[in-house]
């Protein structure tokens, strides 16, 4: 694969037609995938490692990887799908952007993300700690948010962009949910620790079936598919990346990851077959009726991911084996079909199956390509289809009649929907002219075709990679023995059954269309995106509302913020005893001093409140803070009271500094408040105030335990050479805060002086009068800042 | 009062490190001394005008990058020891060394930190003075 | 004398959250000041006087409760570096819009008193 790429490599650089410059990112992004590629299968090849590092070792959450077979299987589909797909994108991405005109550097845009992508998609793949899990599970939808939004100056793609996160990341909580009962339970995150101690039972369920919800919402399984099809908005290399190896292999990844746990409920297991049945069913028919290129191969892999979800609701070695291999045949033809259909979009500038067709004349190597790829999904002879199906329908022979009547339709529903779009494209009368196509968007497809070929003849090195994930997913060895047999065995002659049922479906194209029209109408009236949309409109609605009545003023904001505090207060006091809560408190000694002082500074409170007049509300203020520094003076606490008597003088010194500084000495009287208003803010603060009594008077009375911490700060000073516990507390013990706390001052003087002095720390040096002027010339913003600020003439 | 002004900001830096040196034993400490300064300075402001005070006093100039020595030396009390791989404030000398004293000054890491304290509430004070005192040239005319 | 000091500081909080319902910017910068006050109260009470100064912890005796007398006394520096801010913000709401009434200033959202194309952009960066 290395070798390919570099080929691809001197073809872009050489091709006539390409008229951007070489994509570095790209290709960048394409030999990394590559070179992890070869890593992965060294790595495999190897035996596989494990690593675990602590991580929040108090939580129990450890960094635990382990490179077992599954994760072999999905790391090297990230890498080797993604060296292709990207050698691919970074043709793709320069021809997109040339034609939407937007500048190159918008690469940057494009390329981090996808990178991320894959790194994340190869951590999933070899995370085993279910909070580790949880988080690669999110960033691959982060990525793919980005991605799929990549045109963000279209409303469809940001709302499909969106739609993509909001509906796998928020069941995704349910994955940390279920960890978080697990771990609760056993004790641990650690998912082959879990699969030791788990016990069949109710927790054990529950939790499965959230994991579940997870990964299917990640895999698009009805009823969370529709975010899958709207997706088909992110440029094609996305597409197909997100289709074939990353995003929605995800979900598969996860149920691989901890299927031996979901085997342990018979109702997780139900529940996975139904879904993937009825995936399969409403994916394959929705395909058979679309347009679109991207909108068939986007319900094809909602239908094929069915098939996968529907093995592992299986239980056996064969059903966990065959969905491992079923994931690299798919990935590999998904991803061919998906670069096929971006190719021929670019070569007709058309998307859709009406009116193309006939292609095949024009572009014979891509329709060879890509028949090479749509054989593989219909399962023919030669491909690595082949196997895969003959697995699958080996599985559902394990499991009795009814399976296997649902398979072989299965089957051919997929022959028949991707015959159909083969058909329809390449063959037929010619629906637009295609122009010349550059080659390095041909060689990734067939590229991939021959793999599929390979496959198809030498299952043997993919044999061995679906054994070892299915072994890890079924927790014992898994034997797979795909192989020509030129007999009527059972898998045999359910091909051929499905063959010429598909055939027949290809054939009466009528009723055909009739029926994938009215599911999707069905589908669109009645179905979960309806009542995602309404469910996300609703939410804005109220967002909005409580937005609008939030910061209508001032008043309202803080009312936003007391009546909550208050409501937390309330409660917290409903659920607290109260019995000997509150004491009087004994009075001694200097007590007599205290209480005057106390007297003193309600009464300046009041003051302060009442008074109209500014330089009263500052001698109020300052009367309270003199008179609480004695109080602290007399309650031994000589620090506090040196600092506060300090500070109360400087803020009494800055207060009359910007009094003096405003103008209209004068604050007009409240211009006649409304009869009910004139008593609503007294009545608000009584009200505050009375709670803050209670609260505050509860809290001091209750009994203090010993203060151990104190007790040891005091007995430790000594030991820190100090003799003032305080200081000692301030500048040793609890240095770090205090650190944090200067920081604040710091930050505040930055504040005030970009307030008052546009940044300038300190004034410029007098007799320099051209320095003051040049302030404007050193920034851009500072010059329409200054307009801004002005007073008004 | 300009002379009071300019005669109280001598002794008020006395003042200040006699805070900080005994604070270790009596009381006092960083911010307590750095707001005997401030006050001294903003005195100085009351009685000169910011700009005049700025003119008596011209090392009134250098109080941002004050506070931001103040800010670093205190950074740098405080997570020297993560050079010697022991946890953030970890102090020198440990407990149970001798401490190197001069007359009451002891000469230690935590003393440093408040020192940085100090220097950067020296800073920021005469900042949030000078500049509520006279916030600018240009509105003001 | 739990009393007393919950009963000052219930007054505090009172008064503060009264005037920070007012009009007038500087009284509402008042009621935060108040309120701030309330807070370092109502911490030093929670070490009411159980002995002398936390000093010198050697000499024996009971001691007052020093771990809250140090959280007040950085609470009292970084009170007065965020009214200070606030002042100044006061200040420049002052110059800009000519007002320290909050309702005045609802009412000059989009003012003739300033620059209108300066402002414009103002409003704008903060609404967005």
């Amino acid at each position: 694969m290395a070798d390919a790429t570099t080929d691809a490599t001197t073809d872009a650089s050489v091709a006539p037609t390409s008229r951007p410059r070489l994509d570095v990112q790209g290709w960048s992004c394409c030999a990394a995938a590559a070179a992890g590629f070869v890593v992965c299968l060294v790595g495999w090849l190897r035996g596989g490692a494990t690593v675990s590092l602590p991580w929040a070792p108090t939580l129990g959450v450890r960094l635990d990887f382990a490179f077992d077979g599954l994760a072999a299987l999905y790391a090297l589909l990230a890498t080797g799908v993604g060296a292709v797909v990207f050698g691919y994108g970074a043709r793709y991405l320069s021809q997109h952007l040339a034609d939407h005109g937007r500048p190159r550097s918008e690469r940057w845009r494009f390329w981090p993300w996808m990178a991320l992508f894959a790194v994340a998609m190869v951590g999933l793949a070899t995370a085993t700690d279910l909070v580790l899990i949880f988080v690669f599970f999110d960033l691959t939808a982060v990525c793919s948010y980005f991605l799929i939004g990549f045109d963000r100056e279209r409303r469809e793609a940001r709302t499909a962009a969106l739609t993509a996160l909001l509906v796998t990341i928020v069941p995704a909580v349910a994955l940390l949910a279920g960890a978080v009962l697990l771990s609760a339970t056993y004790g641990t995150f650690s998912v082959p620790e879990l699969v030791e101690r788990a016990e069949p039972g109710t927790t054990t369920t529950v939790a499965g079936l959230l994991i579940v919800v997870a990964a299917l919402a990640k895999s698009a399984q009805v009823p969370l598919h529709f975010w899958l099809p709207r997706a088909m908005e992110a440029p094609t290399p996305v597409s197909a990346y997100l289709h074939s190896a990353a995003m929605v292999a995800a979900g598969v990844l996860v149920l691989g990851r901890v299927h031996p746990l979901l085997a342990r409920s018979e109702v997780v297991l139900t529940v996975l077959l139904v879904v993937g049945l009825t995936s399969i069913a409403v994916g394959g028919v929705l395909a058979l009726g679309r347009d679109e290129l991207k909108q068939v191969l986007a319900y094809s892999t909602i239908s094929q991911y069915g098939y996968v979800v529907t093995l592992y609701g299986m239980v056996g070695a064969a059903a966990s084996g065959a969905a491992a291999f079923y994931v690299v045949v798919h990935a590999v033809a998904k991803c061919a079909l998906f670069l096929s259909a971006g190719a021929v979009t670019t070569a007709t500038g058309e998307d859709r199956l009406s009116h193309l067709g006939g292609l095949g004349r024009r572009l014979p190597v891509l329709a060879g390509a890509t028949g090479v790829a749509a054989a593989t999904l219909a399962a023919l002879p030669l491909t690595g289809g082949f196997f895969s199906d003959e697995l699958f329908f080996g599985a559902a022979k394990e499991q009795g009649p009814v399976l296997v009547v649902a398979a072989v339709l299965a089957a051919a529903l997929t022959f028949a929907y991707i015959g159909r779009y083969w058909m329809r494209l390449f063959l037929g009368p010619t629906g637009t002219t295609p122009a010349p196509l550059s080659r390095v968007l041909v060689v990734p497809v067939v590229l991939l075709a021959l793999v599929a070929l390979v496959v198809g003849v030498l299952p043997a090195p993919i044999t061995q990679l679906a054994e070892d994930a299915g072994a890890v997913s079924h927790a014992a060895p898994v034997a797979l023995s795909p192989a020509y047999h030129l007999d009527l065995r059972a898998t045999n002659v359910m091909a051929l059954a499905a063959w010429t049922l598909g055939g027949l479906l290809l054939a009466v194209t009528g009723l055909r269309d009739r029926a994938s029209r009215a599911l999707a109408v069905a589908g669109d009236r009645l179905g979960p995106r309806r009542a995602y949309t309404a469910s996300v409109l609703g939410l804005r609605r109220w967002s909005g509302r409580v937005h609008d009545w939030e910061t209508r003023d001032l008043r309202s904001s803080i009312a936003a913020v007391l009546v909550p505090a208050g409501a937390l207060a309330a409660a917290a006091f409903a659920s607290t005893p109260i019995a000997q809560a509150y004491s009087v408190g004994p009075i001694s000694g200097t007590d007599w001093l205290v209480l005057p002082l106390l007297a003193l500074t309600g009464v300046a409170t009041v003051v302060a409140a009442r008074t109209r007049e500014r330089l009263s509300i500052v001698l109020a203020l300052s009367a309270v803070g003199f008179a609480l520094a004695a109080v602290y003076a007399l309650q031994a606490a000589p620090d506090v009271a040196l600092v506060a008597v300090l500070v109360e003088t400087m803020l009494t010194l800055v207060f009359l500094a910007a009094l003096a500084r405003l103008p209209g000495t004068e604050p007009r009287r409240e211009s006649a408040p409304r009869a009910g208003r004139r008593w609503r803010d007294p009545v608000i603060g009584a009200i505050a105030g009375l709670g803050a009594f209670a609260v505050i008077w509860g809290y001091l009375s209750e009994p203090r335990e010993a203060p151990s911490v104190s007790a040891d700060q005091i007995r430790l000073t000594p030991a820190a050479h100090g003799k003032d516990v305080v200081t000692v507390i301030v500048a040793d013990f609890r240095g770090l805060d205090t650190l944090g706390e200067i920081t604040v001052l710091l930050i505040a003087a930055v504040g005030v002086a970009t307030l008052l002095r546009r940044g300038r720390l300190w004034l410029p040096r007098p007799g320099r009068p051209g320095a003051r002027r040049s302030s404007c010339g050193w920034s851009p913003g500072s010059c329409w800042d200054r307009a801004s600020w002005s007073p008004s003439p | 009062m300009r002379v009071v002004a300019r005669l109280l900001l001598g002794p008020s830096v006395v003042v200040a490190v006699a805070l900080i040196v005994k604070g270790y034993t009596k009381v006092g400490d960083g911010f307590a001394a750095g707001m005997v300064v401030g006050l001294a300075v903003a005195l100085n402001a009351v009685a000169l005008g910011a700009r005049g005070a700025e003119e008596a006093l011209p090392v009134l100039r250098h109080a941002p990058r004050v506070a931001a020595a103040g800010a670093a030396l205190a950074l740098v009390s405080g997570f020297f020891p993560l050079a010697l791989d022991e946890p953030v404030f970890s102090h020198r000398p440990g407990p149970d060394e001798k401490v190197v004293s001069v007359g009451t000054a002891e000469l230690m890491t935590a003393v440093s930190f408040d020192v940085g304290i100090f220097l950067l509430v020296v800073g920021v004070v005469t900042v949030l003075v000078h500049q509520l005192a006279d916030p600018d040239q240009e509105h003001s005319t | 004398m739990t009393l007393a000091i919950a009963a000052v500081a219930a007054v505090l909080f009172g008064a503060g959250s009264y005037l920070l319902l007012q009009r007038s910017l500087i009284r509402v910068v008042a009621g935060i000041a108040l309120i701030s006050q309330c807070a370092i109260v109502t911490i030093i009470g929670s070490s009411l006087s159980e002995g002398r100064a936390a000093i010198d912890p050697e000499q024996g005796g009971p001691l007052s409760d020093p771990l809250p007398q140090a959280l007040a006394l950085t609470a009292l520096v970084i009170g007065m570096g965020t009214l200070a801010l606030l002042l100044a913000l006061v200040h420049r709401v002052v110059v800009a819009h000519g007002t320290a009434e909050r309702d005045e200033l609802r009412d000059v959202d989009r003012p003739a008193v300033v620059d209108p194309e300066g402002a414009g952009r103002r409003e704008g960066d903060e609404t967005e």
